[in-house]
């Protein structure tokens, strides 16, 4: 009996343990139909990030636009308060629909680790998505911000078209990290990317959650 | 040293699966609830056993414990000889994609990817190339008679047809085992036969050893052995041969 054991244990490395692979190209795919299929959700949560980087761009430039008119000397210090909390309270939105998103996936999960997925490439599905939607939630943001910055210049008789349009080629030095780039492209790259960091860092708990969670648990879970 | 190879090689191809004194507690509040108890079993190559039992006799934790999807609480689990909670989750996840095909109660199939795509997951995560992941996936829906709604979603197809689709990504990798939850559960009378009937088909003529849960008397009739389960323990486990005896009786 007992050299049976030993047999069994030395025939572990008979086995000709292979790759396990997920390539990004089809992780990437999953990612875009998943949220083709939940388009109103991810919307929504798009919408959150778009809102904070709306209200971003669109307070950095008409600080950046009353610069150049000679109206004030830039970003007053209450405007980072106000654009930390507006997008911590975007973070939180962000987090709570990524909840439930991963929550109602649950029994997919389980079944993707069944199909010989590994903890990384479940986490890889859901960060990717993270990056799209926060990708799509600072572009649209970003372009929301300046137009709406650009009404506030037009219908502003002391700024006018002109100067904003001059503003958006200065660079402003209170913008925070790009401020020696001029202004357009700055809350561009600012935008795009706190986007996604936000909707990064929403993400990672629940997907990290989702990832560890043992497959006969995850199958188990019904909502 | 030669012979002691034969015989390895033929211990080898003697068993797919063997449990050993297999156990499963669960702690619910201050109360142990025994799932498993002392489970032994030995599923030889080739062969379709039923674990029968009624619900709660810790049929789908024996799945789970069989597939490498849970740990046990004491006891081993041998697949193709090996000792599986010796593995690390790179091994578990090898384990998963190449030797153990799943097929469940609710079919499980992800909801946004076609027939064809779910089919060919497993191959992926194994690291087939595209070209065979392909042709691979056409060639086992053609076989479980579903050539013809390779891009359907499964949102479009009936459940006996997930079912099949299921059955098809289950054999992708060719694995050692299939193992099934309850898969005739969430079917009427007739899908669940032909549900069974191609499970038995695939288990004849592609030699995969099929283990399924269930409380499908229906099963009893296509299984090699019936083994019944009750309250975390093998009651006994019965023979085709001997259920035919005890109906000829009756």
């Amino acid at each position: 009996m007992s050299n049976q054991k030993e047999e069994k244990v030395i025939r572990k490395s008979t086995w000709d343990v292979g790759e396990v692979s997920f390539p990004l190209g089809e992780a990437f795919r999953i990612s875009i139909e998943n949220i083709k299929k939940r388009f109103a959700r991810a919307a929504i949560t798009s919408a959150s990030v778009m809102l904070g980087i709306a209200f971003l761009v669109s307070l950095l430039l008409m600080a950046s636009f009353q610069t150049v008119s000679g109206q004030t000397s830039g970003t007053e210090p209450y405007m980072y308060w106000l654009l930390f909390i507006s997008l911590l309270v975007c973070g939180v939105g962000i987090t709570n629909s990524m909840l439930i998103a991963v929550a109602e996936r649950y029994k997919e999960i389980g079944t993707y680790k069944t199909l010989g997925a590994l903890d990384r490439h479940v986490l890889e599905l859901f960060l990717l998505e993270a990056i799209v939607i926060g990708t799509i939630g600072g572009l649209v943001g970003y372009f929301g911000g300046l137009i709406a910055a650009m009404i506030y210049a037009a219908t502003n008789s002391s700024i006018g078209i002109g100067k904003a349009v001059t503003a958006l080629g200065l660079p402003n030095p209170t913008i925070p990290l790009v401020g020696m780039l001029p202004s357009a492209v700055a809350l561009f790259i600012l935008g795009i990317g706190l986007a996604i960091i936000l909707s990064l860092a929403a993400t990672i708990y629940p997907a990290y959650y989702a990832a560890k969670l043992n497959p006969a648990e995850a199958l188990r879970y019904e909502i | 040293m030669k012979s002691n190879w034969g015989d390895y090689m033929s211990l080898r191809y003697e068993y797919t699966v063997e449990t050993e004194d297999l156990a499963k507690y669960y702690k619910l509040g201050s109360f142990v609830v025994k799932a498993l108890d002392g489970i032994n079993l030995k599923i030889r190559r080739g062969e379709y056993v039923s674990i029968m039992g009624p619900s709660g006799s810790g049929k789908t934790t024996l799945f789970n414990m069989i597939g490498g999807l849970d740990r046990p609480t004491r006891g081993k689990v041998y697949i193709d000889e090996v000792d599986i909670s010796k593995l690390d989750a790179y091994e578990l996840a090898w384990l998963r994609a190449r030797k153990i095909g799943y097929i469940f109660q609710t079919f499980n199939l992800i909801p946004v990817l076609t027939a064809l795509e779910n089919v060919m997951l497993p191959m992926i995560f194994a690291g087939v190339r595209r070209e065979e992941r392909i042709r691979k996936a056409r060639e086992l829906l053609t076989l479980v008679g579903l050539g013809d709604r390779l891009h359907h979603k499964p949102a479009e197809l009936s459940g006996g047809q997930q079912q099949r689709v299921a059955i098809a990504r289950a054999l992708a990798n060719d694995p050692a085992i299939v193992l099934a939850d309850e898969p005739t559960a969430n079917l009427d009378l007739h899908t669940g036969l032909e549900i069974i009937n191609l499970l038995r088909k695939m288990n004849k003529e592609r030699g995969v050893t099929i283990v399924t849960a269930t409380h499908d008397l229906k099963m009893i009739d296509v299984s090699d052995r019936i083994i019944y389960l009750r309250d975390g323990r093998v009651e006994r486990i019965e023979t085709r041969a001997e259920v035919a005896v005890e109906a000829e009786m009756e």
